[in-house]
């Protein structure tokens, strides 16, 4: 059944493959489109440059009006993203605007990385290691990004054991 | 059509392939498994508990204003039928201030619908009502139309983002075009009634009047209160669906897109008769509003 969510979803995809902004890609699961798995890549020049950040995106049929709940899968080390994932982010809370469409939402989670907003912190340990003890902070940030590859590495020999047997 | 997407410049090549997997659906035993953590989180009773840092506040407030929301949409219909004036007098039979200012308002005005109040209820009413006027009056259609046409434009002009603002102006078309062909009242009201429809709608018209906004910023400037930007108004007060509108939000609406607008305010303030004010001032309005603190209906005019 085509929704004005679904509609406006299918029309957020074609985007992401006609013109695909740098450093993200998204796409709904195979057998249902309310729910996507991105990717963002960490922006160079950063302490988390090179990081593969795994992402999922959970619509109700009341978007765009109201966004989406976008949670990162891949550990994260920041102060604004919570330790379930969840993140903190105006606009997916209050500043919402449904001009937003999914590549807006990846690239603004892409930006926030390198500019956290340690005022409202969602990770209060992240938050008082940015501020105070920058050199600790992108350590543990150094940590997450190495992570980030395990869970790839990870599934890829899952894959492979799989095609073995 | 998966194998089209293209990960951005950044992409580690060592990873590439699996980065495609995931997106692609292919592996996402992860993602299923914290989905299903979460869901039997939110099922197990939580009871109210001092601040916990480690817990997710956003969610928290979400899932109650979301249930709020829902209690609204269940009882009342984005826009109500066409009910008698007396209905309101009813409304406040055992409030003497109330009463005794509806009844002011019984020579002028013989009909009241009543609006959802989901904080869309200033443009969902003032967008039906309007429609409902251009159902009878065509050339008003014919121009609206054109002013429409023009407005994408104007949008693109003012930095909104081509693809998104696109998808509503195209929506907002169709259905003044269908209105044009086989208009009538009840095709305005299913069409206001129709969630999807509806709330693009109400959306466009939020564009609009952020536009006029930020065009006119100088102005603007001396309104808006907290030391905020215009702009910054415009992102937290004025794009958002469900936020109510507000005096600057009308004065805005009403000259960006050249509609006449008296609302009449129903509330404890001074004197008998309920104070009226036309958007914008001087204009001749074609659509008259009931304001309540908080929550706008519409008024119907003694023939």
């Amino acid at each position: 059944m085509s929704t004005p969510a679904r509609r406006r979803l299918m029309r957020d995809f074609k985007r992401l493959q006609q013109d695909p902004p740098a450093g993200v890609s998204a796409a709904p699961t195979e057998n249902n489109i309310m729910i996507w798995n991105a990717v963002i890549f960490g922006p160079h020049d950063t302490p988390f440059e090179d990081g593969t950040f795994k992402l999922t995106l959970e619509f109700t049929e009341e978007y765009p009006n109201k966004p989406p709940t976008v949670k990162f899968v891949s550990k994260m080390f920041h102060p604004n993203v919570y330790a379930d994932g969840g993140i903190c982010l105006d606009i997916l809370q209050n500043r919402w605007s449904p001009t937003y469409d999914v590549a807006a939402i990846l690239t603004s989670i892409q930006s926030l990385l390198d500019e956290p907003n340690p005022n409202s912190p969602a990770n209060s340990l992240a938050a008082q290691l940015y501020q105070e003890n920058r050199r600790e902070y992108e350590k543990r940030v150094a940590a997450i990004v190495e992570q980030s590859w395990l869970n790839f590495q990870d599934e890829d020999e899952g894959e492979d054991m799989k095609k073995d047997t | 059509m998966f194998s089209d997407i293209k990960a951005g410049d950044t992409t580690p090549t060592h990873n590439h392939s699996s980065v495609r997997d995931w997106i692609v659906g292919d592996a996402c035993t992860i993602h299923y498994t914290v989905m299903e953590q979460q869901h039997n989180a939110q099922e197990s009773p939580t009871k109210p508990s001092e601040y916990d840092p480690d817990i997710n506040q956003d969610e928290l407030i979400k899932a109650q204003e979301k249930q709020i929301a829902e209690e609204i949409k269940a009882n009342t219909a984005m826009i109500g039928s066409l009910d008698d004036l007396s209905t309101l007098e009813q409304e406040y039979s055992n409030d003497p201030v109330y009463s005794g200012k509806v009844k002011t308002l019984l020579p002028k005005y013989c009909n009241v619908r009543r609006t959802r109040p989901d904080g869309n209820c200033f443009l969902r009413g003032f967008i039906f009502a309007y429609l409902e006027y251009c159902i009878h009056h065509r050339d008003e259609l014919a121009r609206f139309k054109k002013y429409l046409e023009g407005s994408k434009e104007e949008l693109f002009e003012m930095g909104f983002p081509k693809f998104t603002t696109e998808d509503f102006h195209d929506m907002f078309m169709e259905v003044v075009s269908d209105l044009e062909g086989s208009g009538s009242v009840d095709r305005v009201e299913a069409v206001c009634n129709d969630g999807g429809t509806s709330d693009y709608l109400v959306v466009y018209l939020r564009l609009l009047i952020s536009s006029h906004l930020q065009k006119n910023a100088e102005f603007f400037s001396f309104f808006i209160e907290g030391g905020r930007t215009v702009e910054e108004f415009c992102k937290q007060e004025v794009e958002p669906m469900y936020r109510e509108c507000d005096h600057l939000h009308i004065v805005a609406l009403t000259a960006a897109v050249g509609v006449g607008v008296r609302v009449m305010y129903l509330d404890r303030g001074e004197g008998a008769a309920v104070a009226s004010h036309d958007f914008p001032e001087d204009s001749t309005p074609v659509i008259h509003l009931l304001y309540r603190p908080g929550h706008y209906d519409i008024l119907y005019n003694k023939a």
